[in-house]
């Protein structure tokens, strides 16, 4: 994880963040992957749920960029519109692409994403400079999440198995909601002029942890006991993350007391 | 997959269907944020979450009709009614809760009279406020915007369904091919309209070109999809 340490205005090039979270998302998942078909367990699937998280950062750190021009709708339709485009892709490339899946999915879901910025800014005249590029970062970062929930839920990255175990129970929509919020949520939530790109990002770090917990409860029913190691990994994950985030949250705010409860003659 | 007649015809649906939900949006009236507090006529609430909550349930209404048909007039019109009867629903408990409870009377501000009622609009609107409730014409507007995205959702699952036989697949897609539709009538609108009557709704003609472009792209990747075994 490559988001700079709490304190400070420390800003992370968009860059960076581009190449640390799809890096990551796409090691993640075939570390999981190849390890668990190697050893023929279902044990290193919390490592798909790490490269999510990663994936997810950079989607938050795109969130940011194109909502920070307003763009009239609300924080929470990029973030389904960025699920919607990678859901298709996700699915499209897993089902041509055999174990190269996730670097189609994820080829296919930049091509869509920079193609309906360029239409947003085109056609519909929104006229933001960032709307293909951060679209493009939106897909892609579906795209994976989509694909990473999906290995962590299977514990393989294969067709037919994902089909079966994550489509046919319809955990899907439990992954597509956790994986919108996920992206979404954090910039949502720490939006305004006080907004600071680390609060965010941590703030990121937490809610993807949840999207990992939520598909290691899934994971419970198809892999058995390896989805309980993943929960806990998610919810050790997410513990360090939102308490690095209320540190934050303290630092930025003017001040945090515990005001107690109203007296009992006032009420 | 070989391409032949029939998947051409598929891509087709899909492109309709994306069109339906992309027009569809505009005929609904999303209030968003400002609404939510009685400031502007509509729904309180974003075009997505409207969109989502009516175009799901007519998902699951044409789903339903698919089960024991497929006649593709009774699973778009299943999906059509199950999106209006959402639509209507969220719409009237809406009302009570202006009326009722925040105390308001439904007005637009957006017309001087109501094209459907003849009623006058101007005296009922608060001053510092842009109408507040769901005043007759967007109440009928709104039933037309789930009509017309019940019916392209399901045209939507209709034509995924039959390439992929996987009702858990052909439905997500629908999700997703739906959301973005959505989502990009609604930058078309900035995010609040009241309705046909609202000026804003002559800019239906872009949403159409971005809609029209966007599901033949993504109608394209999905029919290339199968349903696995």
């Amino acid at each position: 994880m490559s988001v700079a340490a709490g304190g400070g205005e420390a800003k992370l090039d968009k860059k960076k963040l581009m190449i640390y979270g799809i890096g990551g998302g796409i090691v993640g998942i075939y570390l999981a992957g190849i390890l668990n078909m190697a050893m023929d367990t279902n044990y290193f699937s919390f490592l798909a749920g790490l490269g999510v998280i990663a994936v997810i950062v950079m989607g938050s750190e795109a969130v940011r960029m194109v909502c920070a021009y307003g763009i009239g709708t609300g924080v929470p339709s990029i973030g389904m519109m960025a699920t919607g485009m990678g859901l298709v892709a996700a699915m499209f490339g897993l089902s041509i692409g055999g174990i190269a899946g996730p670097i189609i999915g994820l080829v296919v879901a930049v091509a869509f994403g920079y193609f309906i910025g360029a239409m947003a800014n085109k056609i519909i005249k929104m006229n933001i400079p960032v709307m293909e590029e951060s679209l493009t970062m939106l897909a892609a970062a579906g795209a994976i999440t989509l694909i990473g929930l999906s290995v962590l839920v299977a514990g393989r990255i294969d067709y037919e198995l994902i089909m079966g175990s994550v489509i046919d129970t319809g955990y899907i929509a439990v992954l597509f909601i956790a994986g919108s919020l996920a992206i979404l949520h954090p910039f949502n939530a720490n939006l305004g002029p006080d907004e600071t790109q680390d609060r965010t990002l941590v703030h990121t770090i937490s809610t993807g942890a949840l999207a990992m917990i939520a598909g290691g409860i899934a994971s419970i029913a198809i892999i058995g006991s390896a989805g309980i190691l993943t929960i806990l990994i998610a919810a050790v994950v997410w513990l360090w993350a939102f308490r690095w985030y209320f540190q934050l949250v303290k630092r930025d705010s003017a001040g945090v007391v515990g005001t107690g409860l109203l007296p009992k003659g006032e009420m | 997959m070989i391409f032949d007649a029939n998947t051409a015809l598929y891509i087709i649906e899909i492109v309709i269907g994306g069109l339906f939900v992309g027009v569809g949006v505009h005929f609904v009236p999303v209030g968003g944020a400002p609404a939510a507090m009685a400031q502007a006529t509509g729904v309180g609430t974003g075009t997505v979450q409207l969109a989502a909550g009516s175009g799901l349930t007519g998902l699951l209404s044409a789903g339903m009709m698919m089960s024991v048909t497929d006649n593709i007039l009774l699973v778009v019109a299943s999906g059509a009614v199950g999106a209006m009867i959402m639509i209507d629903a969220t719409m009237v408990v809406g009302n009570w809760s202006y009326i009722y409870g925040v105390g308001v009377p439904p007005a637009s501000a957006k017309v001087d009279y109501d094209p459907i009622t003849k009623n006058p609009q101007p005296p009922y609107v608060s001053q510092g406020t842009v109408g507040h409730g769901i005043p007759t014409v967007c109440y009928v507007s709104g039933t037309i915007g789930g009509l017309l995205g019940g019916a392209g959702g399901s045209l939507i699952y209709y034509a995924l369904m039959n390439i992929n036989h996987n009702p858990g697949l052909s439905g997500m897609f629908a999700i997703g091919i739906f959301v973005v539709n959505a989502v990009l009538a609604s930058y078309n609108i900035q995010g609040t309209i009241e309705g046909f009557h609202d000026p804003k709704f002559k800019r239906v003609p872009r949403a159409f070109q971005a809609c029209l472009v966007a599901s033949l792209v993504i109608g394209i990747i999905a029919v290339l999809i199968t349903g696995g075994a």
